[in-house]
């Protein structure tokens, strides 16, 4: 444990040197989780509960809110939710490897071209994603695919972020040595990069995979314009719609209340299982000068 | 794991030339140049159009002409859109320096062995990442507005009457809280495992020559994390440039906020609202080239304290 | 030799990939495979929003097998014209979809919602009156059919109103006065509340003083949003919110609903429609609240204005445009699409529809208030044809909605606010190529 005192235990840490950095970070935590107490206390409240009861009290109707969410357009609900795991898991998947060849490529060889692509690719990052998604969806127009689930996958796939990260760990996971090696028993650089670089690569794969995961299935304006089925949304969009309902119509406050818990589950869930797998050092280990 | 590259450049040229890299890189490419590459060269096209009557009459049709640079003359001359910018620099203000130094603060008392609790807090610091924007803006709504806010209310039996959270201008540290609230959680970890890569003789012979917690951690943690907090700084900005989902959920719930508050709103309204793609698409283009001219100048400035002489 | 071979491979697959998504994707497109033959069935796409939608396209898909309609939610009504206006550019707009009449204009210039004067059968002309159609015609065309209408009506909390001894207003000068009294009987409540953002409210208060905000003659538009009229009714509220009788405060949000739930928020001058939103977040409040004709300028007059309402258009890229006007014309003036629009809360625009309405059951805000149903056919009856709306509606909304609230939040005044949005609005116009007279 790095932050042991060398000088023994005789020299034991002072109370308040433990009271107070675990009194700001509870504080911290218990300021990042008071909206989600609320979000969780909301959900259980019927629409007349809505509106008159105290913000954090809990009410009564988590069971007829669950229901309605599911009933509400013939199960609409539900359809979303399997839409942003489609969109989120397949999207993050194919992300996934698409950065790890590209960080991997970009990393381990010397071409010409690497730094214009490499600095083009991350350029990506500079422009807002609203100016880009009226022409992306003028060109899935002309390529048939608008409204189509490959309408949002697509998009989707390319993650400056994760090529940065994938080439970044690439340098520092994948030795050149091991490769030269390889080469000199004949393997073929396809062999090399599938059975010796990509499982050196698993946890930088598996922080590109989450961040790309957690990215698109937050990702509301992207399928807003891509997709106008509603049997395609994904939740964000879904919530979205439950909302807006437009003049002369109720927003459905309590469905999209508890739809929103509900969505949040299954990230939170994720977060937590792939915690101890994801490094995220090594967002900063590559600019070590 | 190191993470510094154990070949000097020459051991890495191949010595032939070998297609591998560039098949490796063709989904990429091919995804770039599709959905990158093609809309911005067709916006830049656009900006220089615009929809004109051509067809007689009063209800006659609107079509897209050559109208050269007025589209740039008119966003660059509105006021509600520069307006923006003045906005969004306030904003940031708030917004970068604090999510960075929360973030950073935090990482550095999860670094502390005194500290308690913290697999737990550093798991609740990280829920709001996994909370999409419009969810997270439609919760702090709740929080913010007189009638349902649980500080109003506590305010309230104290006979101080209710926070102004929504009106001017205390509406620029209500917009900031939630996108600190969104992001100190992510930047947190990301100096967190920074910091857990300095190795540990580092702090041990600095204890040892008597430098107490507070002397290490601003004299040799936070010099050693310096390339990650220009990471977290540049991506901050970046963000706070295109800002436009907490502003937008917070929209109808109070007047403070127009439809023209942060540049990209103003964006979104020509293109959606008033279906004016052109008009939309020069600002953007403004927008952009702004963001440019900005992640340059922070990453010159920071280039020999974070990078050495890279 | 093996990297020529993975070139090959990939480049092969990266194009197949691209050859099957190709095939395989897009369905938003209007018409379908059965064009022409009539032997499958027609399939039209629908976009509309709103729970009234659902069971009218299944009425309509029971009855009319040849023709099958595939509804979809594209959106509430400012989200789904946007999309229809980039998905027309596309090519990938649906068959048919719902409209707001101050959007329809928008949409006709924007080349997006199609004629339809040739489709509409004698049976279909003959089911709404000539008033309702003037909401959809323009320059002597049909561009749509008339789905709901919103004849401007108060709805209050009777209630509360009795409790505090404040009669019913039925002209502005006495709604001043209640307002006042409201306010004084309890600091914390208010008669109603101003929402900067509502164009289309402050629209209809407008028309029903007199003003007419676009006028066409031949090829040449007026503008008058800041003519008198208007100006008068902008300084009539102007007036509340000076001496604190009302507020000014976002409809509809969490703390108007917590509002109007604890009995705040008295009444909401807005349209037929409003028992069925407000139910939607006060159920608590059934049977507390009623609906009154609106209050008028001159005491006896009785004509209101309309806010919302939206109508049906085919569109311009549709395959199926009799199909699309057939399907329209049926959900909007049959029997089964005007139970539906009843029991979902909307005010239908034919004839039938607001007779059957008059023999259905009050809304459930109201289930005390068993002439809701007649007095709102005089409302309907009284309605000024027709607002005429401009081509850029959209254009005076933002700037509407910007100006009011900037000019509540500086305390100057809201018909300055008027000024400006006439001044907007008239500027785009000519820099769109119209012909505007000043």
């Amino acid at each position: 444990m790095m932050n042991t005192d060398v000088r023994g235990a005789r020299h034991a840490t002072p109370r308040l040197a433990k009271a107070v950095p675990t009194a700001v970070l509870l504080v911290g935590a218990f300021y990042c989780l008071v909206p989600v107490v609320w979000v969780l206390a909301a959900s259980s409240k019927s629409v007349s509960q809505l509106f008159t009861t105290f913000t954090l009290a809990p009410g009564t109707g988590l069971v007829e809110n669950l229901r309605n969410l599911f009933a509400y357009g013939n199960g609409e609900y539900g359809q979303w939710a399997l839409n942003s795991l489609l969109y989120a898991g397949v999207g993050a998947v194919l992300s996934m490897i698409v950065s790890t060849m590209s960080g991997y490529a970009l990393a381990k060889y010397q071409f010409r071209g690497s730094s214009v692509i490499f600095f083009g690719i991350l350029g990506g990052v500079l422009l807002p994603g609203i100016t880009l998604a009226i022409p992306q969806y003028l060109l899935m127009s002309k390529m048939g695919l608008a409204g189509s689930v490959w309408s949002v996958l697509l998009p989707s796939i390319l993650s400056p972020f994760g090529i940065y990260l994938s080439r970044v760990y690439a340098m520092a996971a994948v030795p050149t040595e091991m490769m030269e090696a390889a080469r000199l028993d004949g393997a073929s650089e396809l062999r090399m990069f599938r059975s010796i670089a990509m499982p050196m690569m698993v946890p930088g794969m598996v922080t590109v995979f989450m961040l790309q995961f957690v990215g698109i299935w937050n990702n509301f304006l992207l399928p807003f314009i891509m997709l106008s089925d509603q049997s395609r949304y994904p939740i964000t969009v879904g919530l979205y719609t439950l909302l807006s309902q437009g003049s002369g119509q109720p927003a459905l406050y309590s469905l999209a209340i508890i739809g929103a818990a509900l969505s949040i589950i299954p990230l939170v869930l994720l977060l937590l299982f792939l915690q101890r797998f994801w490094r995220l050092d090594l967002i900063s280990g590559g600019l070590k000068g | 794991m190191t993470t510094q590259d154990l070949n000097p450049p020459s051991r890495r040229r191949r010595r032939r030339g070998t297609a591998a890299p560039y098949i490796f890189l063709t989904p990429a490419v091919l995804l770039y140049v599709c959905f990158l590459l093609v809309p911005i060269v067709y916006s830049i096209y656009l900006s220089f159009q615009g929809l004109r009557l051509v067809s007689g009459g009063a209800f006659g049709h609107r079509q897209s002409t050559f109208i050269g640079l007025e589209n740039y003359a008119t966003a660059l001359t509105d006021a509600e859109f520069l307006g923006g910018f003045r906005r969004l620099a306030i904003y940031g203000i708030i917004a970068v320096p604090l999510t960075l130094g929360l973030a950073l603060l935090f990482a550095l008392l999860l670094d502390l062995g005194s500290a308690r609790a913290k697999r737990f807090s550093r798991t609740a610091i990280f829920i709001p990442y996994a909370v999409p924007g419009v969810v997270a803006s439609l919760m702090w709504g709740f929080m913010y507005l007189p009638a349902t806010s649980p500080f109003s209310y506590i305010t309230e039996k104290f006979g101080w009457g209710t926070i102004p959270f929504l009106q001017n201008p205390e509406i620029f540290s209500s917009v900031a809280n939630i996108a600190i609230w969104s992001g100190v959680g992510f930047n947190m970890i990301i100096l967190y495992t920074s910091l857990r890569g300095i190795p540990a003789y580092i702090m041990d012979s600095a204890r040892i020559d008597g430098a107490n917690e507070w002397q290490i951690a601003t004299q040799i943690k936070i010099p050693l994390v310096a390339p990650a907090l220009v990471l977290t700084g540049l991506f901050s900005l970046i963000g706070c440039l295109q800002l436009y989902g907490e502003p937008t959920t917070l929209a109808p719930m109070t007047s403070t906020i127009t439809q023209t508050w942060v540049p990209l709103m103003t964006i979104y309204r020509d293109a959606f609202t008033l279906d004016d793609l052109p008009l939309a698409a020069a600002s953007s283009v403004v927008l952009a080239l702004g963001t440019l001219v900005v992640s340059v100048i922070l990453l010159r400035l920071t280039q020999k304290r974070a990078f050495g002489d890279d | 030799m093996r990297s020529k071979m993975m070139a090959a491979v990939t480049v092969v697959a990266v194009g197949a990939l691209a050859l099957a998504a190709c095939s395989g994707g897009g369905s938003t497109a209007g018409g379908s495979a059965g064009a022409g033959t009539s032997a499958a069935p027609i399939t039209l796409t629908y976009w509309a929003w709103g729970t009234a939608q659902e069971p009218m396209v299944a009425a309509w898909n029971k009855s009319h097998p040849d023709i099958q309609v595939k509804h979809t939610d594209a959106g509430g009504a400012t989200d789904s014209s946007a999309k229809l206006l980039t998905a027309t550019r596309a090519g990938n707009a649906p068959d048919a979809s719902v409209v707001e009449y101050q959007t329809l204009p928008a949409m006709i210039v924007g080349n997006a919602a199609a004629d339809i004067t040739k489709y509409v059968s004698a049976a279909a002309k003959g089911s709404f009156t000539n008033a309702v159609w003037g909401l959809v015609t323009f320059n002597g065309a049909i561009y749509g059919v008339p789905q709901d209408v919103g004849p401007m009506a108060f709805v209050y909390n009777k209630a509360r109103l009795d409790a505090l001894g404040v009669p019913v207003p039925t002209t502005w000068a006495e709604f001043a006065t209640a307002a006042k009294k409201v306010h004084i009987a309890d600091p914390n409540a208010y008669l109603t509340t101003f929402d900067p953002s509502q164009f289309g409210g402050f629209a209809g208060l407008a028309q029903q003083a007199g003003a007419k905000w676009w006028s066409v003659k031949g090829k040449t538009w007026t503008v008058d949003i800041d003519g008198p009229e208007s100006i008068a009714v902008a300084n009539y509220w102007q007036g509340l919110l000076d001496n604190g009788a009302i507020k000014s405060e976002p409809l509809l949000t969490p703390q108007w609903n917590q509002e109007l739930n604890n009995g705040k928020i008295l009444s909401w001058p807005s349209a037929l429609w409003a028992p069925g939103v407000i139910y939607g977040v006060a159920p608590k409040m059934a049977s507390q609240w009623a609906m009154a004709p609106l209050p008028q300028w001159t005491p006896g007059d009785s004509a209101v204005g309309n806010q919302g309402g939206s109508a049906v258009v085919v569109t311009t890229s549709s395959k199926h445009p009799k199909e699309a006007a057939e399907f329209a014309a049926w959900i909007n003036s049959s029997q089964e699409g005007a139970d539906v629009q009843l029991t979902t809360g909307q005010y239908p625009a034919s004839k039938l529809g607001q007779a059957a309405a008059e023999k259905s059951a009050p809304p459930k805000l109201m289930p005390q208030q068993t002439d809701f149903w007649p007095l709102a056919s005089k409302i309907a009856a009284n309605t000024i044809p027709s607002i005429n709306w401009g081509p850029d509606v959209n254009v005076a909304s933002s700037a509407f909605q910007d100006a009011m609230a900037k000019a509540i939040a500086n305390h100057t005044p809201l018909s300055a606010a008027l000024i400006q949005v006439q001044k907007v609005v008239v500027a785009d116009m000519k820099k769109t190529g119209f012909t505007v007279t000043n």
